[in-house]
């Protein structure tokens, strides 16, 4: 189920685009902790039970990592709490890691949902207009890795099977890592001579290149954009007057809770929160229209037994 | 030569006698660089002089690798890549690619990525993206060789369609011409950069009677070439078998006297498989289920299975690459695991890939020979007697320093058994070693797999070439479902299956007891032995 994914992909970019950046660059606890729940939410969605196992067995660490980093090595801040080594770990500063780790692991998630939603055609699709070229070299560079892993292991295994380099020794190993790269970046190019001559035959090169565009920006889509730069537009006229200020050092300030931070707040957790809530309505309307295909089915039956 | 329009046309010969060279000439596109003389003419016109697009989509080319040939990532990509080349509007694409994707089937994996796919799929693919430019000829060069022959008949049934559905000329050149022999119209025998010979099929057949060519005939038409009977030629197996009737019915149910080819003078066990069991991840199901099998000293075995059945896994297995989590292989008596460092893979047991090109990693066949040389701890100074002596031995002496990649298939086939030979295996693993091979490098692997065998050498191969397997190995198994279902010699094997087996076996199926190969057909009809 990844009912975001459908969006065109133009509205897609722009979302990622907007989230990513305020996440990154507005600095206000709030907004970020929205950020990093819409992100969490959202990756959780879209993931099955082993990813999300694998996801939080790699951020969570992450984060503590980061969040434990950042008052062990600043000792800015005006309120320590104890000493180690001589240095004083404020309060400041715990707080500053957690902030970080905070933006950093809300981030990463954006991006990580971004790679599942937003496929290399939809991004050979958008930039494929403006650079034809460009694109066309991303689709064969993303056609190429996969082929160059199975070369890889294909000739190691190889190598291994004649006894050749696999002992135990490191050299050795480096020795024949060296080999089977250049055999296979050799063989790669001997193949890509056979490409381009599909390439050439096929007319590449010719005057007037075209593209061929698999998405159509339905009215849903054009809504979906609106919303996303209303919402953004009301939040950043909020941040505008500095109302969304926020700072840890030299001492932690007061968050900003009037009207117009409130609804700031507000337009960027329904920016942030979007693309889950979309799932959710998504799977729920299926779910609404499932039972009611069952529901007229078995009124149908009803009638049938009727009928006998 | 001259191709009707509309018409089904076959080129065939030896390897390297110019059939890729000629084809690209006729694509103005990718024709080879060199001197030149002559012209090809298309609708009566120098293909130099046509204008750029005609040229490019008029004439649709697809080559023999299936992987090499596509350029991106996305199956629909691929499709619509000729057309954004033209420069069509985007409509105009779409309504192109929906209807050849619909006619070649692809809607299910229309979105899949192209690294996806199977080799008959990217064959297709490779079609379908050639025919959506809607070409007048399609020109194709080997299309199926390296494709398995469930695949093979797929594709081949695909052109005839096209053939047939839209008028399409068609020019192909194959090594396997078995089944594009009866449906071509006209056929051209090439040797040493020339047509020989061109005609329609029977009458090719009828000229190259005694030609070395013949070997390269299907075989109904073989054993009427060899027969020396006064008919038409039989092209298919259908018609093979209305000869055996009308001309030889009084040898009905004769039998080969099989020579137990299975008793090699030793009883002691090679290779002992038992109870394997393997799968390549933890949630996937098995790919071998309770495998068990023994390999005799001395012996050639040969593994027969549909595609994806686990027959590379199973040599993978044996060689001690992947390892099974139930089950053992013993080799020569002993547990791979006692096997240590690499003692397995010195004076014992070697594999020859499938793709013999991933064993040469420096830039000169003879600077591999060495490397092997080196890990073997030969001293330097012997190393050109070692490499000599093997080459004169294989026949390579000319390739030694020559890239591997500038080789040809079987080229690289015959440097890939000497560098494998230069360890001194008991026992050698081979993978598909016919794959892609003409006639005559089939015929020489053979001759040498035989001289192999004689030197005591133990081989166990996994192939789908049934001719190649019945020819030359001792015994044939059939692996199914993961596991070796029988395993029996190859008159017993292939005259008991009835659509695993060689079109020799199809052909005198019911007629004579165990024939399974062209020269025995003809022994047992002319009572002459015959050697190919």
């Amino acid at each position: 189920m990844k009912a975001f994914s459908k969006i065109h992909p133009f509205v897609l970019i722009t979302y990622f685009l907007i989230i990513i950046t305020v996440s990154m660059f507005v600095s206000n606890p709030v907004i970020k902790l929205l950020s990093l729940a819409g992100a969490a939410l959202f990756s959780f969605v879209i993931t099955d039970r082993k990813e999300r196992l694998e996801n939080i067995k790699f951020y969570l660490p992450l984060a503590l990592l980061i969040a434990v980093t950042n008052p062990i090595v600043s000792h800015n801040g005006e309120t320590p709490l104890f000493f180690m080594n001589g240095n004083a770990v404020t309060l400041e500063a715990v707080f500053y890691g957690i902030d970080i780790s905070v933006m950093i692991i809300s981030v990463m998630l954006w991006f990580r949902s971004y790679s599942i939603v937003m496929t290399s055609d939809k991004f050979v699709y958008l930039f494929g207009r403006i650079m034809p070229r460009t694109a066309l070299v991303i689709s064969m560079a993303i056609r190429f890795v996969p082929m160059l892993k199975r070369r890889i292991s294909e000739v190691s295994r190889v190598q291994k099977s004649m006894g050749l380099y696999s002992v135990q020794s490191l050299t050795d190993r480096l020795h024949s890592l060296v080999r089977v790269m250049s055999a296979v970046i050799g063989w790669s190019l001997e193949s890509a001579v056979e490409t381009s001559r599909s390439m050439k035959s096929r007319g590449y090169g010719l005057k007037g290149h075209s593209c061929y565009s698999d998405y159509k920006m339905t009215k849903n889509d054009i809504a979906v954009f609106a919303v996303f730069i209303l919402l953004t537009a009301i939040m950043f006229s909020g941040a505008s007057d500095g109302h969304l200020r926020f700072y840890f050092y030299p001492v932690i300030s007061d968050l900003n809770t009037d009207f117009i931070a409130d609804i700031a707040y507000s337009a960027f957790g329904i920016l942030a929160f979007f693309p889950f809530l979309f799932e959710v309505e998504e799977s729920i309307r299926w779910k609404y229209y499932r039972s009611k295909i069952s529901a007229l089915r078995m009124q149908a039956r009803k009638k049938m037994y009727w009928k006998v | 030569m001259s191709i009707e329009n509309g018409s089904f046309n076959l080129v065939f010969g030896e390897s390297g006698c110019g059939k890729s060279t000629l084809f690209r000439l006729c694509k103005r596109e990718i024709s080879p660089a060199g001197k030149k003389s002559g012209a090809v003419l298309y609708n009566g016109k120098d293909i130099a002089e046509t204008e750029q697009k005609t040229s490019a989509c008029k004439i649709g080319f697809v080559g023999q690798n299936p992987d090499e040939q596509i350029v991106t990532d996305r199956v629909w990509h691929e499709l619509a890549f000729g057309l954004e080349n033209l420069g069509l509007e985007s409509s105009r694409i779409k309504r192109r690619v929906a209807e050849m994707s619909g006619y070649f089937g692809i809607n299910e994996w229309y979105h899949k990525k192209t690294d996806e796919l199977s080799g008959g799929q990217k064959q297709i693919l490779n079609l379908a993206s050639v025919m959506v430019m809607q070409p007048d000829i399609l020109i194709l060069d080997e299309p199926t060789s390296q494709l398995d022959p469930i695949a093979a008949s797929d594709f081949i049934g695909t052109l005839k369609k096209l053939n047939n559905d839209f008028g399409l000329t068609v020019l192909i050149s194959e090594h396997r011409i078995e089944e594009i022999f009866p449906i071509a119209d006209k056929v051209f025998a090439m040797e040493k950069g020339r047509i020989i010979l061109c005609g329609t099929p029977e009458s090719v057949c009828k000229k190259l009677r005694g030609h070395t060519l013949e070997m390269s005939l299907p075989a109904p038409s073989r054993v009427w070439s060899r027969l020396g009977i006064d008919c038409e030629c039989p092209l298919t197996v259908k018609d093979g078998r209305k000869l055996l009737y009308k001309y030889y019915y009084d040898k009905l149910g004769s039998e080969v006297s099989v020579l137990c080819k299975c008793d090699c003078g030793s009883k002691t066990s090679a290779i002992e498989v038992r109870g394997i069991f393997f799968r390549y991840e933890k949630n996937s199901s098995d790919i071998l289920e309770n495998m068990s099998f023994t390999v005799k000293k001395g012996e050639i075995f040969s593994i027969l299975g549909g595609n994806g059945c686990g027959k590379t896994t199973t040599l993978n297995i044996i060689s001690g690459l992947d390892i099974p989590y139930k089950g053992f292989v013993k080799i020569m008596g002993k547990k791979i695991k006692a096997y240590k460092n690499n003692s397995l893979y010195r004076n014992m047991l070697a594999y020859l890939p499938q793709n013999p090109v991933s064993m040469f990693v420096r830039t000169t066949v003879r600077e591999d020979l060495a490397d092997i040389l080196t890990a073997l701890d030969v001293p330097q100074n012997e190393h050109n007697s070692y490499i000599t002596d093997i080459s004169e031995k294989i026949g390579i002496s000319d390739f030694l320093d020559r890239h591997p990649c500038d080789l040809s298939g079987g080229e690289i086939q015959k440097c890939a058994i000497a560098k494998i030979l230069l360890t001194n295996p008991q026992i050698i693993l081979l993978d598909e070693p016919t794959k892609g091979m003409d006639a005559f490098y089939k015929n020489n692997l053979l001759k040498l797999m035989k001289n192999l065998k004689q030197e005591g050498k133990t081989m166990v191969m996994v192939t789908h070439d049934t001719e190649f397997s019945a020819e030359a190995s001792d015994r044939c198994s059939l692996l199914f479902d993961g596991e070796i279902i029988s395993s029996e010699n190859p008159n017993e094997f292939f005259s008991e299956n009835s659509f695993y087996t060689t079109s020799a076996g199809r052909m005198s199926r019911d007629f004579f007891k165990n024939a399974v190969l062209c020269s025995e057909i003809i022994r047992l009809c002319s009572g002459q032995e015959v050697l190919f």
